[in-house]
């Protein structure tokens, strides 16, 4: 059964059309991420769960109820906020049995329990006196998140809560929000515009681009099979590169072919390589290429190179060190490319 | 060092100012007020508790400038709020609306109440022909008078300072209280109201001192026999020809203000600091 369901979801602010017909469905304890750029709609849609944002047209249902036109608080949901939100006249504590206080769950003692609980979730509970302000920004994420679980709502709302953070904080954080995930089973639906917390964390990922779902999945099943080159650029660091698909091989502008494990249509098409799926060598690689760019990452390097008149990234060893102008070849295995229409 | 010259540099005018224009002029009024011809004498101090009637004078100033005050509060938090929320062009609109009784004179506008609320004006008349009052029912020359006179006046100096400070919160915190189970009333009393508590207790400083020192207002809309502090020393001071006893009273305000309101600046303090 859903927990919450998405049915023709649309939203326009004057003549401009945010949202053209979402559709989404999420099971109960389901996991799932709303990934796009900025500007995709991704939040205008949590919002309108939340019931922050009407629809223009369209029915949210939460645990199978019909909420489309019920104000926030009739709404059995938790929502945190990208800066938290977090009332600043309020303790630790208080600012975590708000949400119970508000809807009136249980008595006093049991709501001190609960809040005492989901402290402890987040490994807070020796905070609960202090006042937000004298926390450090991950300890007031983790408040945010505590007063988010602590009402146990049927949908929890996560409105890029990760983005404030420095890269350090926001991997221990992701660890964390897993493990909270698999231990409460809560309903989630996540919004976010970084793709590796959308792969980390998701059941599944919902890949939006101008206010349409381009592509759903399991975050696995999306990277390796994008179907569209939107969902192959945004997904890890494709390159994509136009070519001429004639008898099973890829023809590049210059006349360089390549094999295709797949079946393609004959016709003009886009072939998806990853960075990481390409294998740089000296010599001896199917496709020829001239080294532009060589940039040092620590653990590798990546190289610019020009193929066939595009650029295209890779990824190499430190072992293999080639110059800006050098000749190198390429080769890639049959399973690793993609024909996207062109 | 070239700093701390130029921030002194800086700072000079505005204490010149303040020395010349308040600080001596108090002065000047306490050494008055302790005055007599035999030197330092507490007399006029005396003069003002020997009976009941100059202390009915400064409850009733305080009295009045604390309903005004909260009437100000009252009206003006909502539309504080409306301001600070509403678009910038709505807002703009509101904020030429609410200053402009500052854009009048005094003297005008306050003959404007004497009109709509004397026994044949449009006020009055209307509240009598509605049943409410007696035959000879009027406004003018009544507290209540003195009360709406002032709030007109008053209310731009609370709505501004509340329009400050909600301004600056948070629309989120708004919205996660709403994802919280508050309703939009909740939201106002739980989340707005207190952390706009700096912006209320600015706005009542400025409401009640203008209210508890003024005198044209009360005078004109009260009448003689409403006296407030204020315009008994300005009869002291045009009238009796007594000014030693007018700085007494005076003084007396001043430190009257100044009594209620340092708690009060405590309490905004505390409970924001």
């Amino acid at each position: 059964m859903s927990d919450l369901t998405l049915t023709g979801i649309r939203k326009s602010y004057g003549k401009t059309d945010v949202l053209h017909g979402i559709d989404l469905a999420i099971r109960s304890g389901e996991f799932v991420s709303l990934l796009g750029a900025s500007g995709c709609g991704k939040t205008t849609l949590l919002r309108i769960v939340a019931g922050l944002e009407s629809v223009s047209a369209g029915a949210v249902a939460i645990g199978g109820e019909e909420v489309t036109h019920l104000p926030p608080e009739k709404r059995d949901i938790a929502m945190m906020f990208q800066s938290y939100a977090l009332l600043p006249h309020l303790s630790v504590a208080e600012n975590v049995r708000f949400p119970l206080r508000m809807r009136g769950h249980g008595s006093r003692a049991d709501q001190a329990q609960r809040v005492k609980t989901a402290l402890e979730v987040v490994r807070l509970d020796t905070m609960a006196d202090r006042l937000p302000r004298q926390l450090s920004g991950g300890q007031q994420q983790r408040v945010a998140l505590a007063r988010a679980i602590v009402s146990n709502p049927r949908v929890l709302l996560l409105d890029e809560p990760l983005s404030n953070l420095d890269a350090r904080l926001r991997e221990e954080m992701q660890v964390e929000l897993i493990e909270i995930h698999r231990r409460l089973r809560l309903t989630t639906l996540f919004v976010t515009h970084d793709q590796d917390e959308a792969l980390s964390l998701s059941d599944r990922v919902v890949l939006m681009n101008g206010g349409r779902i381009e592509q759903e999945g399991a975050p696995r099943a999306l990277y390796d099979r994008p179907e569209t080159a939107f969902a192959s650029s945004f997904l890890g660091a494709a390159n994509l590169i136009p070519v001429t698909i004639a008898a099973g091989e890829a023809v590049f502008a210059d006349g360089q072919r390549l094999a295709l494990g797949q079946g393609a249509a004959a016709g003009p098409a886009t072939l998806a390589m990853r960075q990481e799926d390409i294998e740089l060598s000296r010599v001896g690689g199917a496709l020829r290429a001239k080294v532009v760019t060589r940039v040092y990452l620590g653990s590798r390097h990546r190289y610019i190179l020009d193929l066939a008149g595009q650029r295209i990234s890779v990824l190499a060893a430190n072992s293999l060190t080639l110059e800006p102008g050098d000749d190198a070849t390429l080769s890639i295995s049959a399973g690793r490319t993609r024909i996207l229409p062109a | 060092m070239t700093d701390r010259r130029e921030t002194w540099l800086l700072l000079a005018p505005g204490l010149l100012l303040l020395a010349l224009g308040f600080l001596l002029p108090i002065a000047r009024m306490l050494a008055l007020s302790v005055d007599g011809p035999d030197g330092f004498t507490l007399s006029a101090f005396a003069r003002f508790f020997q009976d009941g009637y100059y202390p009915s004078i400064l409850w009733r100033t305080v009295w009045l400038a604390s309903i005004i005050t909260a009437i100000c509060a009252v009206i003006g938090f909502p539309m504080a709020y409306i301001m600070a929320r509403c678009n910038p062009t709505l807002r703009l609109w509101l904020v030429m609306l609410v200053i402009l009784p500052l854009m009048t004179s005094v003297v005008i506008r306050t003959f404007g109440w004497m009109v709509l609320l004397s026994r044949s004006g449009l006020v009055s008349r209307t509240i009598r022909d509605m049943g409410f009052g007696g035959r000879s029912f009027q406004l003018m020359q009544t507290e209540t008078a003195i009360v709406i006179g002032m709030v007109q006046v008053l209310l731009p100096f609370m709505v501004l300072s509340l329009m400050g400070v909600i301004g600056r919160l948070d629309p989120r915190l708004e919205e996660a209280a709403r994802t919280m189970g508050c309703t939009f009333l909740g939201t106002m009393r739980s989340v707005v109201l207190p952390l706009a508590v700096p912006g209320l207790v600015a706005g009542s400083l400025l409401v009640f001192t203008l209210a508890a020192s003024s005198f044209v207002t009360p005078s004109l809309l009260g009448g003689a026999r409403l006296e407030v502090l204020a315009g008994a020393v300005y009869k002291n001071v045009t009238q009796t020809l007594d000014w030693n006893f007018a700085a007494a009273q005076a003084t007396i305000l001043f430190a009257g203000i100044a009594l209620i309101l340092v708690p009060y600046l405590r309490l905004g303090g505390n409970r924001h600091g």
